[in-house]
């Protein structure tokens, strides 16, 4: 890692002292992009960028213990009793907030307007419902084999939508993904097999019965599920986090960013759309199929626009581009109207101003994304001078008495 | 060797055409200038070279392929590289990162570290600035930066949509000076240009284009010497 063991193949002075300089720059990344970046001291970012690796991972361990314990705690002034269930509370604000993650690898990191997600959502709830209530006539699966299965089916219309629509840009993109959400509704309420307004009652849950002999995974309680959606949470956000870091999730900025610049980068940016749009999609089927399991039944009443929109607050509230921001503008949507209820019935009224003053003074969300394109800095600047895996030294040597040479030739 | 050859393209946006049967060459070395006045066609040439738009017909091969059909990303491997007009530098990423986008398509790291190595020599400027955020930066930079990391991709040919749009004088002279460097070691560039007087007088060869036509064609100092031309595109400064 270091480039400063080993012998130096530079050739003169004044290349070593280049070297050292560069190497200022390169290992501490995030503290010299915090220390430009001054105005703002000791913002959430920059403050996590100063712990060390022990740190941040003690406070992610502790964060996480907590958000397991938090339906058992029920903390005072945070809970959304007497008006509604806690445990239900927390299942439907981890489902949001999976909602939002994956609706944030479309809008945030690929900068592609989805204001269909909801579709996708209904999709992964009506495969669950299908497969598992007695009220279908399809075949019956087990319930947890129906979330791998509802994510295939999800993706596969995410390819089959996003393949004609990903070649609109902007406004007409969002224009025509606002017609999916109802295009699902409209089939559910026509194909006969999909039951309409009926629906399918008792879809299936995971396995298990407690002590007492009843089910663990039950309607009522929401509990199990909220620790089991939370759990996929975890899993998700690792593999998202890694696509982020990734070629793929680079070439997603560069799409947000400038889409014709990407595309004369060498990037393959309709592939990478088409991406974006399928793994979106089946994060959102993968929460439609839990939503399915725990509230147990599904019918074309539950899926509308104006859903598809508070998914959309969701992602842009936290902070487009930043999967903490999306958690917490998805729990934030959920948990508003569950704890104040008195205001719940004017929600859509509530997230609309709150999104106009958020647009106002911090309109890049609660959780602005520079902060996750750290990462990719410190890759970049990995891939640049550090790692060139042994072959020749370290690629910073050269790179410098490269550089040198040709400085001295011009 | 001909690098590029354009045979009798046209181009239209919807039913609009842009560019009416246009045909020219650029020899492998050569730095190529295509002048013109606002709306003339310019980048609308530079687009069809680089794939970003699809001529209704004619032609386009480069070195000795047909590559009139062939996908943008595609057409960077096989050499062709942009400085999109108006920079089109990536503005929430730092200049690294930038750089770093520019040899997306490439996998050889050791070519890769040569080419920052060029690249930082070109531009010391962008070599200090590394960690800045590509919007931050000023119009020169940001120029240097869109050329720099067109350069990544180590092309053949470098196409450059009005490098000095919008810089100050001192900066023109500095970019078209590099730009001549970039040719001197090896990479033949296409340029299109409002600002004639250094376009061409750094051009072997140059192109006056007229609402889509080509108009004038010569080397750099014949074009520069004609009186019409003169009076059009040069200005009384
Ligand atoms: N996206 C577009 N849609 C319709 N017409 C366009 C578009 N882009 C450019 N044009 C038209 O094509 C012509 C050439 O434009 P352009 O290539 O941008 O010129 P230049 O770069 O020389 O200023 C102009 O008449 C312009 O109005
Ligand atoms: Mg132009």
């Amino acid at each position: 890692m270091s480039m400063t063991d080993g012998p130096t193949p530079l050739s003169s002075a004044k290349a070593a002292q280049s070297a050292a300089d560069r190497e200022g720059l390169t290992t501490a990344p995030g503290a010299s992009i915090a220390g430009r970046r001054g105005k703002k001291p000791g913002s959430l970012g920059q403050r996590w960028n100063a712990l060390s690796r022990q740190q941040q991972w003690c406070f992610l361990i502790i964060v996480v213990v907590l958000a397991y314990l938090l339906p058992v705690i029920n903390p005072p002034i945070i809970t959304t009793e007497p008006g509604n269930n806690f445990g239900l509370a927390c299942f439907d604000m981890a489902r949001f907030a999976l909602i939002a993650i994956g609706l944030n690898v479309v809008i945030g990191y690929a900068g592609l307007l989805d204001l269909g997600y909801v579709a996708f959502f209904a999709v992964g709830a009506y495969v669950s419902a299908m497969l598992t209530s007695p009220d279908s006539a399809f075949l019956k699966i087990p319930y947890l084999w129906t979330i791998p299965v509802a994510m295939a089916v999800t993706m596969f219309f995410g390819v089959i939508l996003g393949i004609p629509t990903l070649r609109l840009r902007g406004d007409y993109l969002a224009i025509v993904t606002l017609g999916f959400g109802e295009i699902v509704r409209i089939l559910a309420t026509i194909i006969p097999a999909m039951k309409g307004q009926v629906g399918f009652q008792s879809v299936g849950h995971p396995p298990g019965t407690a002590a007492d002999g009843n089910p663990i995974f039950t309607n009522s309680n929401g509990v199990p599920w909220y620790w089991l959606i939370l759990t996929v949470i975890i899993i998700v956000l690792l593999l998202v986090g890694n696509l982020e870091r990734s070629r793929v999730g680079r070439a997603w900025v560069a799409i947000r960013e400038d889409e014709d610049a990407a595309e004369i980068m060498g990037v393959p940016t309709f592939k990478y759309k088409v991406w974006a749009f399928a793994i979106g999609a089946s994060i959102g089927g993968l929460s439609g199929a839990l939503f399915s399991g725990q509230v147990g039944f599904i019918s074309n009443q539950r899926f509308d626009v104006y859903t598809s929109i508070l998914f959309v607050a969701a992602v842009v509230l936290g902070g487009a581009g930043n999967k903490v921001g999306a958690i917490v503008g998805g729990a934030l949507v959920s948990y508003i109207p569950l704890r104040f209820t008195a205001i719940a019935e004017y929600k859509y009224l509530i997230f609309g101003i709150l999104l106009v003053v958020i647009m106002i003074f911090r309109s890049q969300g609660l959780f602005p994304a520079r902060q996750k394109l750290l990462a990719y800095g410190r890759d970049a600047v990995k891939w640049m001078f550090k790692r060139d895996d042994g072959e020749h030294g370290t690629g910073a040597k050269r790179t410098t008495g490269t550089a040198q040479e040709k400085g001295a030739q011009a | 060797m001909t690098l590029l050859e354009l045979d009798n393209v046209s181009v239209h946006y919807g039913r609009i055409q842009a560019i009416k049967d246009m045909s020219f060459t650029v020899e492998e070395g050569e730095i190529v200038s295509l002048i013109g006045a606002n709306g003339a066609g310019k980048t609308t040439t530079m687009k069809t070279i680089s794939g970003l738009l699809n001529p209704s017909a004619g032609s386009i091969r480069f070195a000795g392929k047909d590559i009139t059909k062939m996908k943008a990303h595609i057409r960077v491997v096989q050499g062709i590289s942009q400085a999109p007009e108006g920079r089109g530098v990536f503005p929430g990423m730092t200049v690294l990162e930038n750089l770093d986008m520019g040899a997306f398509g490439r996998k050889d790291r050791s070519g890769m570290a040569t080419d920052i190595a060029r690249v930082f020599a070109l531009f010391p400027r962008l070599e200090e600035r590394q960690k800045q955020l590509g919007g931050t930066m000023s119009g020169g930079e940001q120029q240097m930066l869109a050329i720099g990391r067109a350069l990544m991709s180590n092309p053949k040919l470098l196409l450059l949509d009005e490098p000095s749009m919008g810089l100050a004088p001192q900066f023109i002279r500095q970019i078209f000076k590099i730009i001549t460097e970039i040719n001197s070691q090896g990479t033949t560039v296409l340029l299109v240009e409002q600002n004639a007087n250094q376009a061409l007088a750094r051009a072997h060869r140059a192109f006056v284009l007229e609402t889509g036509e080509i108009t004038h064609s010569g080397t750099g100092k014949e074009l520069l010497a004609n009186p019409a031309i003169k009076e059009a595109y040069l200005g009384v400064g």
